[in-house]
């Protein structure tokens, strides 16, 4: 069951999700995003199927496509997103002080000691926690460490991801409470 | 190209429309506020109901754009749509495009608003009313009082003036009940044809519900007729319906209303795999 108390928009649940978006209610309770996209059942499946994408398994690999999402998330403070990819990336294999270094509560050194890393996290931060152009330095630095098409890759995953942190946090959206439990009992909430 | 092929609608919709798989009328809720207040109303109007409403600009370019996409009529319904001062102009702007049939529940038509309606005599447009027995009790039992002495003065003076009227039964009991002859009947003696009295039994959508009234339906079960409102478009007239206040999104299809091909697509997207329905057997019309 959605906690629907805290959302700011109606979250559908398998009993009012219109046709369409059925097939994503037949497992169970899909999560406040797919329970509010499903009030506009003509971009639920366009729209997930872009999320999917961008976010999910790719070329890049998952650890670089989480630490992309959390830095995001972070850096466009938003709370859903921050709790439930501090899960993801927990359960990828980033370690606690990895994690708090991308939510910006340890120096980004300390957590990542590597050039091709902090190469990434320089290129996220440009797009997604800065407006106007992307200083040449950063791009340059990127390009030396990482392709083309792996900057394309990421720069979608950062797009995304900020649709979703938008998203969650504009209509309020409430963490599971299974996410929140966990992430308390691990200090990492 | 001839005269003749240029009008025919061609594409998916018209396929569908033209081989049976998509019902050819497309139904507007041109509002959802009514003077009666019925029991078992699907979308729970009465005075006090959200107006919701469609625009006349809206509900001509849907009957223009379904036109266009193949359909072969439209059918306005509500909430009462006669509280539309601007609807008798609109529907007269509609047929121009498709045939129209008007739900109405019969008890608007007095002074002005009679020959405002009667100007709706035209072959293509047709006002269904709603009448449920030939006993007034009985009927304004569920319809409110003075309902059925409204409905027999109305039906008379509108086709009078030229009006085509067809009447709709809702019913709890059977379709084919020995009961409604009297009202078969009475609606006879009015000059209406029998193919144009519609019995159909209650849906136990919206306040029906609430009431435990009528017969239980899923979407398979309802025609596939696309049905538009203020709120986006649903599978079926029977899928806008209004429950404890809020309106039912099961049967949701589009929040985009136009163009209407964007709910036309994705009614034939949900029709496709759906397996055969109970609407027949059930009667829901
Ligand atoms: S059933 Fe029709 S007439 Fe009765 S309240 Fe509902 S909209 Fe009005």
């Amino acid at each position: 069951m959605n906690d629907v108390s805290m959302s700011r928009v109606e979250l559908l649940d398998a009993s009012t999700a219109p046709l369409s978006a059925q097939q994503f209610f037949s497992g169970g309770d899909p999560g406040p995003i797919v329970a509010a996209l499903a009030t506009v059942p003509e971009l639920l499946v366009p729209a997930l199927g872009f999320v999917g994408s961008a976010l999910g398994a790719g070329a890049i690999g998952v650890r670089a496509k989480e630490l992309a999402i959390l830095r995001t998330s972070a850096l466009q403070g938003c709370t859903y997103c921050i709790h439930a990819h501090t899960a993801v990336s927990l359960d990828v294999g980033l370690s606690p002080d990895e994690v708090r270094a991308l939510r910006g509560e340890l120096p980004l050194e300390d957590g990542f000691p590597s050039a091709r890393e902090r190469a990434l996290i320089g290129w996220i931060d440009a797009l997604a926690g800065a407006t106007g152009p992307v200083p040449d330095d950063v791009w340059t630095e990127a390009r030396d460490h990482w392709a083309a098409h792996d900057l394309v890759e990421i720069s979608v995953t950062v797009g995304a991801t900020m649709f979703l942190n938008r998203f969650a946090t504009g209509f309020q959206l409430p963490t599971a409470t299974h996410v929140l439990e966990r992430l308390q009992a691990e200090g990492m909430a | 190209m001839t005269d003749v092929e240029e009008r025919i609608a061609h594409g998916p919709i018209a396929d569908a429309v033209r081989s049976g798989v998509l019902p050819g009328r497309v139904w507007l809720y041109s509002n959802y506020h009514c003077n009666l207040a019925c029991s078992y109303c699907l979308t729970e109007s009465s005075p006090r109901s959200e107006r919701r409403e469609l625009t006349a600009e809206q509900m001509i370019a849907i009957a223009e754009q379904s036109k266009d996409l193949g359909f072969t009529g439209v059918g306005i319904t509500g909430g009462e749509p006669f509280l539309l001062p601007w609807l008798t102009d609109t529907v007269l702007d509609m047929v121009e495009f498709l045939p129209v049939l008007l739900l109405n529940n019969g008890t608007l038509f007095a002074g002005d608003r009679l020959e405002r309606a009667a100007r709706l005599a035209h072959p293509d447009i047709a006002l269904q009313i709603s009448l449920d027995s030939h006993l007034a009790d009985i009927n304004d039992m569920a319809r409110g009082p003075e309902n059925f002495a409204k409905v027999v003065a109305s039906v008379p003076r509108l086709i009078e003036r030229g009006v085509r009227v067809r009447i709709a039964t809702t019913t709890g009991g059977p379709l084919d009940s020995s009961h409604l002859d009297p009202l078969r009947a009475l609606v006879a003696s009015w000059g209406v044809p029998p193919d144009d009295h519609i019995v159909r039994p209650i849906v136990r959508r919206g306040r029906a519900d609430e009431f435990g009234l009528g017969v239980q339906a899923i979407a398979r079960d309802i025609p596939s007729e696309l049905c538009i409102t203020a709120d986006g478009a649903f599978w079926g007239s029977f899928g806008p319906t209004v429950s404890n206040g809020r309106l039912d999104t099961d049967l949701l299809l589009t929040r985009t209303i136009l163009p209407v091909s964007v709910p036309a697509n994705a009614l034939l997207a949900a029709i496709s795999g759906m397996p055969e329905g109970a609407d027949a057997t059930l009667g829901i019309r």
